[in-house]
Formats: C-alpha cells, structure tokens, sequence
C-alpha cells in the first residue's frame, strides 16, 4: 500500500478530548521525521502505533542523516494554533536541515509528532507524493498556506 | 589624505528566468538558507532561490508524481498543477524544496 495520503490521527483527536496527554500545540516543540516509501501510514491506528519508532513508523524505515536530519527529526519552530471562522489551523516554520550537507534519499513523507508530550505520539503525517532526495545539500519541507494540518468544522 | 571606500558586492542570477541582482557581499549558503529568493516567471511564479553569477547550476520544478487523492496538496501559481519539489542541481550536489500537503481528517 505505501503512502497514499496526508491525515491526521484520529486518536490524537481523542486524546487531546479526553485530556489523556497535556498537548498545548500553541507551546510545544513537535519534530518531523522523514520516511522512505516501505510504511503504510494509518490514520485509525492506536496511540501507541502513532508514536515514533512505534509501529509503521519505525526507525528502520525512517531517512536520516546522522549529522543534519537526525534520527528522530528536527524541531518544527514557531509553531502557530489558530482558529478563523470554522477552521483551525495547525502551521510552523518551514523545517530545514540543520546544515548545508545532508544527505537523504527516497524521502517519500513525513511524521510530525509531538516531542514535548512523553511518548512522542505522532499528530499527523504527510505525504510528499512521490520520491524526494538531496546530496550534499538542503533538505527543505514547505508548509502550505493551509498549514501542516487543519480541521473544518462545517 | 584621501581614503577610498571600497564596496564588494555579489552578483546574483537565476538560471530559469535570467534575472540578475547585486547586493552587498555575503557568503553565499546553497539551499534554502540561500541569500536570496525571487518569483520566477519561468519557475511557474515560485519562489526560488538565486544563484551566485559564477555558480552553474540549474534550478528545476517537478510535478507530484503520486494521484492528489484528495489530498490538500500545493498548487503552482502558473497552471493550478500539483508541484512536489524544487530541485536545485550544482556540480556537487542537491537541494530540494518539498512542498508537503496539509493533513485533514478526512
């Protein structure tokens, strides 16, 4: 199956309802890690499978580059909560490697989870829609104008 | 005495739409901590980056490849198709700008 979409997780949803964890999305600092093409992303999993290096999103299938897209991501920075009439939006700062020489190979998407909660449970993923790589440069995720995630409530 | 005061610049380009720039000198960093970034008339009203003049390199975008599947993917400005990426290519290596989908719960 592979990727095929970009979701959010339903039982992030629930979780943040049911005040299982103390998410302040205004606040905390979530990380992205990048994926190669073998996971098969699921929105409907459980907390536990949407958790990094849990599940489809296992450090084995993950694309890193020791120095600068670490294991385990990099930090998503100033992110922005909002609301404009009936759609919440989720948005950050464009995530660049952290220097000018990773390396990175069949980035097909990406996890963004939560790093200040325990567990590191993920909130969405997205799918860049096809094969992404750099040598000896920048890596660059654009958000769109839409933001990383969002929710319409109509 | 009179003392000159000299001024070094830097000379920008783009390889797509040919655009030229100057601007004070500054190190130049590859990639998106690039110094400098333009809408490119030839790069479907994207921004892109600008190179130094003495750089060959060229700058290209590329369609998703995969269906939109609903997805809310980004669009370019130009013709409203799906872009995936902007590819920077120098003599030694890549950059790439990934222009990543929102996450719904749809």
């Amino acid at each position: 199956m592979a990727w095929s979409a970009s979701k959010i997780f339903v039982t992030f949803i629930e979780d943040v309802l049911e005040n299982t964890a103390a998410y302040n999305l205004a606040t905390d600092a979530p990380k992205c890690a990048l994926y190669n093409n073998t996971p098969t992303p699921d929105n409907t999993v459980t907390t536990a499978n949407r958790a990094f290096n849990a599940g489809q999103w296992a450090t084995a299938q993950e694309v890193y580059d020791a120095a600068e897209w670490a294991t385990g991501g990099v930090v998503l920075t100033s992110p922005l909560s909002t609301t404009a009439a009936a759609v919440y939006t989720y948005d950050g700062t464009d995530v660049v490697s952290t220097g000018t020489s990773a390396t990175l190979a069949a980035v097909f998407g990406c996890l963004v989870y939560d790093d200040t909660v325990a567990g590191d449970y993920g909130m969405c993923y997205n799918y860049f829609g096809g094969t992404n790589s750099v040598t000896d440069g920048t890596f660059t995720i654009v958000w769109a104008g839409t933001g990383i995630f969002t929710i319409t409530l109509t | 005495m009179t003392v000159p005061l000299l001024t070094s610049y830097q000379d920008w380009y783009c390889p797509q739409c040919k655009k030229t720039d100057r601007t004070r000198a500054q190190t130049w960093v590859h990639g998106e901590r690039a110094s400098r970034f333009h809408t490119c008339p030839k790069l479907r009203y994207l921004l892109a980056p600008m190179l130094p003049a003495t750089l060959k390199a060229k700058v290209e975008v590329h369609e998703r490849e995969d269906y939109v599947n609903g997805d809310m993917v980004q669009l370019d400005p130009e013709r409203g198709r799906p872009i995936q990426n902007m590819v920077t290519t120098r003599d030694n290596g890549t950059d790439a700008r990934v222009f990543a989908p929102t996450a719904t719960v749809k």
